[in-house]
This record gives structure tokens, sequence and C-alpha cells, in this order.
């Protein structure tokens, strides 16, 4: 069993537990479980056929692009291996890394609506940043307290900073 | 011969590219304007020429009209295009390229000054018969006068800027603590994005269609409708889906509002292209005004195909003072199939489309019959933050709607965009609902469905990602060079010494 923060090209940021058995892999994340079995090479040059939950899928590695049925791509900007704790069961895991609050875009803090030490709830706003004339509010990915804030108003930030921490 | 030399486009993007290619094709040449953010823009390197206006922020450079009147100068520009957003839609914009001598492609400033926002609007909507909806005759003054409009008329209702446009500005509202909040927001965001911070007020349809009509029109009086484009899936009222001809109307319906727009446009003597803004009732079946937009509109390109048109360039020659090419019977005759757009926005679907604005690092246009493309970006462009979220359309066209909703699901599996998100994964999901397959929907579509439609697509990114710890585990994730990639010859500087010295004409 282990643990993996993906952090996607774009921006995005995803935990991964993995259990590994020869050619099958369970897979669970935040709201999900896929079962993937490597079958092995494609037909074509560079393909590889997976089976995932059941159905036979084509992925294509292109220059680190992950290309799924030629119809999606994925790339992974960065895979870390995360340290667990013995006996810390799967859920424990996940959302031990998930109460990191980062920014979806590039853009300015228009204002910060807690403070450390304030419960919040999954869901409630945290803070609202300006960007292509809009406001876009962030919102707690998880219930807990607030750890640490690590921008206030007016602030600019950039796509993956790290805004608020949650425990 | 053409009617102008040179022409500025006073835009960025897609559309600057769009209009630089009507403008080419025409025989004339485009010329391009340019912020700090933009300096390695598409529409900048397409143009023949470009000048830069200032830096990032819209108002110190695409907003900022004494710059842009000086960059056409310099460039001894005889037209302007302002395409759409930004200064489309300013009457001192216009007036401001009439006095420098340059002709201006879309109305005249006074044109635009007889419906100056969309109150005027309103007024001539009545005059021309029209159904309009109950409100605010004219800007709100106050909270105050606010709460006792919206008492008297009922909740829900909408909270729109005057000056507004693109969407932006507008508010539906459903209790009187929401007005409270929203009021200051929205004015701030007025005055912000329009230069004005006007309100006003008006009761809010139910479960309506957006229908718009495209107004045509020459200098002399002569009037065309080109049809209407369905613009109803929306999400808080920016337009994400648009095609043509709408589902849900017939010939006579569409039929019965020619006659009213045609004499809306006589009453301010308007001229090129305009849109027709209404929302539309399944059940009373009956149009209300909502507005008329002053310019080319993002989504042209359906009605162009279905009527095998060039929207841009009858917009530059009826500027231009051509008369009109084609009466409303030859324009009926000529319209065939269906076309759906979508607008490929950097934004992120799952995450509330919030903005994402990054590199391109991934990019692959759909192609093939029946696929149209208007992109303002390539491989290796920058998607700032400073400006609207759209980097491109994606336009389908097929011989029914059923068609060209197979062609839409190809053509989107083809799109490929990566390093920012985009809205290509949601527009997949909707291609394949059924409600939207029969054509049942309204601007609530988007809200009633995101949240399933948000589970799906959580589940799409996060098996993606799930398959990318798989490969790196198994180590099939580092860098492929296929046999069609060739090794890249080094400098020779290293070996040229070496290789003269052993030279045959060296040793002799």
């Amino acid at each position: 069993m282990k643990l993996y923060r993906v952090q996607s090209e774009s921006g995005d940021t995803f935990i991964v537990a993995q259990d590994q058995k020869q050619n099958k892999d369970k897979l669970k994340t935040e709201n999900n479980e896929f079962e993937i079995e490597y079958v092995g090479q494609g037909r074509r040059e560079g393909e590889l056929l997976l089976r995932i939950n059941g159905e036979e899928h084509s992925v294509v590695v292109e220059n680190g692009w992950i290309i799924l049925d030629n119809a999606r791509i994925f790339r992974a900007e960065r895979i870390a291996e995360l340290p667990t704790q013995e006996g810390q069961s799967l859920d424990e895991m996940i959302k031990g890394k998930e109460g990191e609050v980062m920014s979806p875009l590039q853009g300015r803090v228009v204002q910060v609506r807690v403070k450390e030490g304030d419960a919040v709830n999954k869901g409630q706003p945290l803070l609202s940043i300006e960007a292509m004339k809009s406001e876009t509010i962030i919102s707690a990915p998880i219930s807990g307290l607030v750890e640490k804030v690590l921008v206030k108003g007016g602030q600019g930030v950039k796509k993956g900073d790290i805004l608020i921490i949650i425990k | 011969m053409p009617p102008f030399s040179r022409v500025l486009v006073a835009n960025r993007g897609e559309i600057a590219v769009r209009v630089m290619k009507a403008i080419k094709e025409m025989g004339m040449k485009a010329i391009a304007i340019y912020s700090e953010a933009d300096k390695y823009a598409v529409h900048v390197k397409y143009a023949d020429e470009a000048y830069y206006v200032g830096p990032s922020p819209a108002l110190e450079s695409y907003l900022n009209i004494p710059h842009i009147i000086d960059a056409a100068e310099k460039a001894h520009a005889d037209a302007v295009h302002p395409g759409y957003g930004f200064l489309s839609e300013n009457a001192d914009f216009v007036e401001a390229v009439e006095k420098a001598g340059m002709t201006y492609i879309g109305p005249s400033a006074e044109v635009m000054r007889k419906i100056k926002d969309k109150l005027d609007g309103k007024r001539i909507a009545q005059l021309s018969g029209v159904p309009i909806a109950p409100g605010s005759d004219g800007p709100v003054g106050s909270i105050d006068e606010a709460l006792k409009i919206a008492e008297r008329i009922g909740y829900p209702i909408m909270v729109k800027a005057a000056s507004g446009g693109g969407g932006v500005g507008i508010t539906k509202v459903d209790s009187p603590d929401q007005l409270i909040d929203v009021w200051e927001r929205n004015k701030r965001l007025a005055s912000q994005a329009f230069g004005k911070s006007d309100l006003y007020i008006e009761k809010a349809a139910v479960n309506p269609r957006h229908i718009e009509f495209q107004l045509i029109g020459d200098k002399y009086g002569s009037y065309v409708v080109a049809w209407e484009r369905e613009c109803t899936i929306q999400r808080r009222n920016q337009k994400l889906i648009e095609e043509a001809p709408s589902p849900a109307i017939t010939m006579e319906e569409r039929s019965r509002m020619f006659e009213p727009i045609m004499k809306y446009g006589q009453l301010i003597n308007y001229f090129t292209l305009g849109t027709f803004e209404t929302v539309f009732s399944d059940a009373t079946r009956e149009f209300y005004f909502l507005e008329l937009n002053k310019r080319l509109q993002v989504e042209h390109p359906i009605t162009e195909l279905i009527f095998r048109i060039d929207l841009v360039k009858l917009q530059i020659r009826l500027a231009a003072g051509e008369h009109l090419p084609f009466t409303q019977e030859e324009l009926n005759k000529r319209a065939r199939g269906a076309a759906i757009e979508f607008r490929i926005n950097s934004e992120d679907p799952i995450n509330n489309f919030s903005g994402s604005s990054g590199f391109i690092t991934y990019y692959k246009e759909p192609s093939g019959p029946g696929v149209r493309v208007d992109s303002g970006v390539v491989e290796g462009s920058w998607v700032p933050p400073f400006y609207d979220s759209l980097v491109s359309k994606l336009i389908v066209y097929g011989e029914n709607r059923a068609y060209t909703i197979q062609t839409a699901i190809r053509a989107l599996n083809d799109y490929k965009i990566g390093g920012v998100k985009t809205t290509i994964p949601l527009y997949k999901l909707i291609m394949r609902d059924p409600d939207f397959q029969e054509g049942k929907f309204s601007t609530a579509y988007i809200s009633q469905k995101m949240d399933s439609m948000v589970q799906k697509l959580r589940a799409e990114e996060e098996m993606m990602a799930s398959i990318a710890v798989l490969l790196q585990s198994r180590g099939l994730l580092r860098k492929k060079v296929t046999s069609q990639e060739q090794t890249r010859n080094g400098s020779g500087w290293k070996s040229y010494g070496i290789a003269m010295q052993s030279s045959p004409r060296v040793m002799w």
C-alpha cells in the first residue's frame, strides 16, 4: 500500500492510494476507486492496454502526456510518494493531505474571510480571488480548523500556491 | 476593389485572428494592436503589422482609446474593426475613430447613442411592438428604491448593469437579503468593467430560452434578419454553447419576428450587424426583448455556416457604404442544415468555472468535414489572466441537428488542449445528454445538471491521475522517442578544428 500526491500539469492535486498485486492495481482517490489491470503492449508502436473497471482502454504516452483512447490527455507534473503512518486508515491518509488549499488560478486575493483558529465546514467560502473579469470564491475542501493563513487581501497569487492549511 | 486598404483590428485573441482573415481575403492589410501580456500572441504574429498600446491591464491597453487611435494613425489605417467586447459598443470610441478620419466598421456614434444602454433599447423595443419584461423604467438610484421595485414586480428579479455586455453585470436575485448583498458588488463590477455603475431591475423569467436574431442592415434603410441563434446553454449569463437554427422554434414563429426587428432597426437608422437578444418562453411562445448588441457576436460563425455567408466581410462592405446584397426571401432559401458552436474557455468546470491561466503545453485541433476552429492560441501560447477566458471556438456543422451532434462528439474528442483547464470535457458530457439531444433545455440547464456532471468530470480526472500512478510505478511514464523523431545533430564546433587539421589540403 503506497500513497502518492499527483500534481497535474494544469494545477490540480490528487491524492491516490495504490495497492499493487502483479498485474492488477487497486487505486483509491478521495471520491472514487478504480481497479486497473495492466494488460500489456498494444498492437501499435507505443500503445499500452489497460483494463479499467473491466473495460479495455488504449493508452499512449507521448513526451510525458498520457493520451487515453485518443480522446483525453493528462500530464503529471510531479508524482511524489508520501510517507504514511502505520495503522492509519486509507481515508485518514487521504484526508491528511487534502487540507492544503491551493490556488486554482493566477490572480489577486480580494478578501480573506477566515483567520487562524477558525472552524470551517466543507464547502465554506475561505477567500476570493479576482481574475479574468470575475471573482472566484475558494471553498474549504474539508471540514476542520484553519491552522495557517498564508495570504492577505490584495496579494497576488500564482496557480498552485498554497493559500490556507486546514487540519 | 477592396473598400479599404488598411484596417486596424482593435481587439485580441481568436476574434482578432478571425477578423484579420476576412480582411486579408478582401485584399486589405490587417493591423493588430497588443498589450504587454500579448507580445507573443497569435494575433500579433498573424497581422501584417502590429502596434503596442500599453501595459497588460485592459483599461491601459485594449480599452485605452487615445493609444489605439494613435496606433491607427501611425499605421495609416483607413478603417477600424472593433471585434466584440472591449470597445466594440463604446460610442466614445466610435466618435474618436470618426474624428480621426477613419471608418468605424459598425454603427455610427450617433446610432449608438440612440440606444446608449439597455434601457434605451427597451424603449425603442416598445415602439417597434416587441414585448418587454416588467421592471424599473430607468436606472435605479439606490438600494432602497431597488427594494421597493423588487417588491412590486415580485421575486425572482434580474439586477443588470445598464452599460453591461457579454453577460457581465447580470445577477439573478431571489430575496431582499440577497439583493442587499448583490447591489454594491454589482455596482463595483459594472464600474470596473464598463466605466459606469448604473443598475436597473427586471422581472426574471422562469426557465426561459435565450434566443437572439441576427439583424443586418445597410446605410440606406434595407434590412434582413439572418434567422436566430439559440444561446440557452449558459452559466451565470455567460453563453457556453450556441446553435443555429433553434431546435425549439418554428418557421412561423421565427418569421413573425422579422418585421418588428426590422422596424427596430429603422427607428434608430441602424446599419451593419446587430443582434436582437430575447428571452423566449416555451409556455407562452412569446419573445421578450432584452437588448440590441451593436456589434459582431462571438457566435456569428453558426449563422455563417447555415447561410454560407461571411458576416465579417459583409460587415466591412456595409460599413463602407455598399447595399445589402440579398433580400429576406433569398436569405430564407439559403438556410441549410444546423450548426453548433462551443466556446472553449480556459476555465475549470469542476471548480465552479474558475479561470485557468498559463502556457498551452499541448494543442491539437480537430478538422474534417463540418469542423471549423477559430483559435487565438497555438502550442506554447500564453493565456494571460487579464482578459476574457475565451481561447478558441469550435464550430461544427451537419445536414441536420443529429448529425451535427455526432460531428461535435468526434471533434471534441479530437480537440486536445493541455496546460490550462478547459470546458471541453463538460461539452462532451452535454453532447451525450438526452435532454440536450432532444432540444429540451432552458437557461437553468447548467445549474440543474452541474452537480452530476461535476461528479462525472471529477471521476474522469481521478481516473487519469490513477493511470499516471500506475504507469509511473511500472516505469512506463518515461519520455519515448518515436521512430519519426530524429536525434538532432549537435553543434559541430567541437569537431570542426580536428576535422580541418586532418584535411588533406591543410596537410599539403
